[in-house]
Formats: structure tokens, sequence, C-alpha cells
């Protein structure tokens, strides 16, 4: 149990999320209405996330000084459960713009970003699987992982502020930070990308568990040869 | 270092200039798809479909053109470099080698352009100022990704899937701005975008030079 209290609280708070956000009381707003709501999930799983591709540039960092198996891949296995998280907030977020700005996709910085980002890691997979010795895999993609991370944190966080954006805290948009002030939706809102992000690592950490069981398994066939 | 830095460039366009038809080709291949475009719309076309076009055709010439960097020397000339220049020295070469080769190539481009695409254009000086600042920041992304694209082995559509994305970024702030150069440019309006996109090309510069280490370890 000592070991294992944070996956209990990765769901605990997801279905405290999920409670809350479609039981919960949320702050009435012009156009956002009962879409805010959304808040607790398409704006938490980006930030988790984040959270993941950043743990897989660490892993990826620490994949080129060390050169182990294992860092690379943990470094993959975080940046795959990054991209099912980016895919539930791309849904989530079309969902969202459907609703409030007329239109499931619009062209706007922030999702330029997110389409960037996207793509970015669908080819870091591509990569990987067009090399074939480990090595050299784990190396290049450990160095096209850390050069994308840079610029997708440039895509998503500086350049939707230089330009107008349709999103909160962008180009004259007020940020989110004057609506959330709301107390009720913080105390929700802030456990929920912990929350997202604990499922996450744990997923993660189970893919990791059952490719080193594949190693082993490799590695006791090569011994009975 | 800055020597052999001059060196390796020097030694890319000695190596260019004996096999001239690769550059040929590109700028054919420029000229093609431009005429291309010339074709389907039918000459002239309205400002912002003139910037979108030429963005385009430039970005995938200039993938083609930087590929080739590192792709005949992936194995053979590699190993030549290897005891002879620090990897710091050789990536810094290639990219100021491909800036120069891209600014060609971009320059052309846009003089095809205002032949075929119609050459009402309101502030050229600043539209090439744009070229120049674009091709500093492709040259960087793409002499990078071209080397781990050769390092990869050679899977055609490689270079493209991992620099597009990447170039994404540059390009839109571009394109957003250069259409002001075609309908009249304020340099006091646009100063910070064009500060943020040479920070670009500084930061993704400098990620080269330290990452360019670790890929040509071998």
């Amino acid at each position: 149990m000592k070991r294992h209290w944070w996956k209990a609280l990765g769901v605990i708070i997801i279905f405290y999320t999920i409670i809350q956000g479609f039981l919960g009381e949320v702050p009435h707003y012009f156009i956002l209405n009962e879409t805010i709501r959304n808040m607790y999930f398409h704006v938490t799983m980006w930030f988790a996330m984040i959270i993941l591709m950043l743990a897989s540039v660490v892993y990826s960092v620490k994949h080129l000084s060390s050169g182990t198996r294992i860092s690379d891949l943990r470094a993959k296995e975080l940046a795959l459960t990054g991209v099912v998280l980016a895919i539930a907030g791309l849904l989530t977020g079309s969902l969202w713009a459907k609703y409030t700005w007329g239109a499931f996709w619009v062209n706007d910085a922030k999702l330029n970003g997110a389409a960037v980002t996207f793509l970015i890691y669908l080819a870091y997979f591509i990569l990987r699987n067009s090399v074939e010795d480990q090595q050299k895999k784990g190396r290049l993609a450990a160095v096209y992982n850390i050069f994308a991370f840079v610029m997708m944190i440039v895509f998503l966080g500086i350049l939707p502020r230089m330009t107008d954006s349709l999103h909160p805290g962008n180009g004259g948009n007020p940020g989110f930070d004057q609506y959330d002030l709301d107390a009720q939706m913080q105390m929700v809102f802030r456990p929920a990308v912990i929350g997202w992000t604990l499922i996450a690592v744990w997923i993660t950490t189970l893919k990791i568990r059952y490719h080193q069981l594949l190693w082993k398994k490799e590695d006791v066939k090569d011994e009975q040869l | 270092m800055v020597l052999q830095i001059s060196e390796i460039v020097k030694l890319n366009f000695k190596l260019e200039w004996k096999k001239k038809q690769s550059v040929l080709a590109i700028l054919l291949y420029v000229l093609s798809t431009t005429y291309l475009c010339y074709l389907v719309f039918k000459g002239s076309v309205e400002k912002e479909t003139w910037n979108s076009l030429y963005w385009v055709v430039l970005i995938f010439a200039a993938i083609q053109a930087a590929f080739r960097s590192f792709q005949n020397e992936a194995d053979r000339r590699f190993l030549l470099y290897y005891g002879m220049v620090k990897p710091q020295a050789l990536i810094l070469g290639k990219i100021i080698y491909n800036f120069i080769y891209l600014s060609i190539i971009g320059l052309f481009t846009f003089l095809l352009f205002l032949f075929f695409m119609g050459s009402e254009i309101e502030d050229p000086l600043a539209f090439i100022i744009l070229i120049l600042l674009a091709c500093s920041g492709f040259a960087s992304i793409l002499t990078f990704v071209s080397g781990i694209a050769a390092k990869a082995g050679d899977n055609p559509a490689l270079p493209a899937i991992l620099s597009i994305p990447l170039l994404f970024p540059q390009l839109i702030s571009l394109s957003s701005i250069s259409v002001r150069a075609l309908t009249g440019f304020s340099w006091a309006i646009n100063g910070p975008i064009l500060w943020v996109l040479l920070l670009l090309t500084l930061v993704t510069t400098l990620l080269s030079y330290v990452l360019f280490a670790y890929l040509w370890r071998d």
C-alpha cells in the first residue's frame, strides 16, 4: 500500500473531477454557459500532457548521458501516453469549440499549436520505427524529442501571446484567471491536473513493466538457445 | 573553430560546384513548381494567395535542398570528417552553408514569382529581408533534421515529416507578416515579430550546436 497510494489518489481525484464536473456548481457566463465544465477536462488534460512530455524529455536527456535502455523506454512510453492525452484534449477541445465558437476547428494560434504538437509526436514515433538498431534508435529519438519539445513550448507558450487568439489570456482576450478566481472551480481544477497526471503515469508504468517483462522473456530465450 | 567552420563552408561549396546538376535540379524544381502554380491559378493572383503560394513552394524546395546536405555523406564522408573536425564546427559550417544556399533558392523563387505571378509589391526590400530571415531559420532547423534523417536510414518521407511540424512556428509568423510587405510594411509595428523570429533562429541553432555531438557519435 505504501508504494501504491498515489494510484488510489489518482482514481479518487478523477472520480471527484467527474462527479464535480457533471453535478457540481459552476458559475454562469454569457456564451460559455454550462460548457465551462469542460475546464475540468480539456484544460487539465493539456496540462497533464505537457507534464508528461516534460518527463519524457527529462528521460531523453538521461538517455543521452547514460545510454541505458530503460531511460529510452521510459521516454518513449511517456510520450505515447502524452499523445493519448493530446488526443483526448483535442476531442474535448473541439467539442467545446463547436458550442462556443461555432465550429469544431477554427484557425487559432493555440489550435495550430495543438496540431503541431500532434504532428511532432507522430513524427517522433515514425522516426523510432524507421531505425533498426536499438542504440541508434534511442539516441536519434532522444535528440529529436529534445529539439521538438523546445519548439513545442515556443509554439504553445510564446507565439499565441504574440498574435490574436480566441483562447483566453491571448491577444487581448481576458485570461481564465478572471473567471476561475471562482474558488469553487479552483477546488476542482487544480486537483484535476494532478489526477489526470497520476492516472497517465500509472498507465505508463504498466506499459513500461510490460516491456521489461518482454525483455526478460527474450533474455531467457537467448539463454536457452 | 572559426577556421574549421569556414573550411567546411568552402569545402561544401567546392563539392557543390563539382556537381552542378544538383543545384540546377533544385532551381528547376522551383521553376516547374512556380509554373505549375501559374498554370493552375491562370496568371495573376490575389496578394494573399501570392504570399501563401510563395512560402509553400519555398518550404518544399528548402526541404529538398537541405536534405541533401547529409544524404551523401551519412556513412562515407562522416568517417572522414570524424577525425578532422569537431562536431560543433561541422554543424555550424553546414548551417551557414545551407543558409547561403537556401537564400539563393529563396531569392530565385522570389524573382520567378515576380515574373509569373504578378509583381505589384509595395515593399520589396522588406520582403527580401524576410526571405533572408526565413532562410536562416529554415537552415538551422533543416540542417539538423536532415542530419537525423540521414542517420535514420533512407526513408524518403522522413525529412519532410520530421521537419514540417518544426517549421510551423516560423512559417506562420512569417507568412502573416510577409503579406504586409506586399501591401505596405511598417517596421515599427512588425519589429517585435522580426526579433522573435531571429531569436527562434538563435534557439534552434543553439540546440543543434548542443545536440549534434550526440547525433554524430556512432
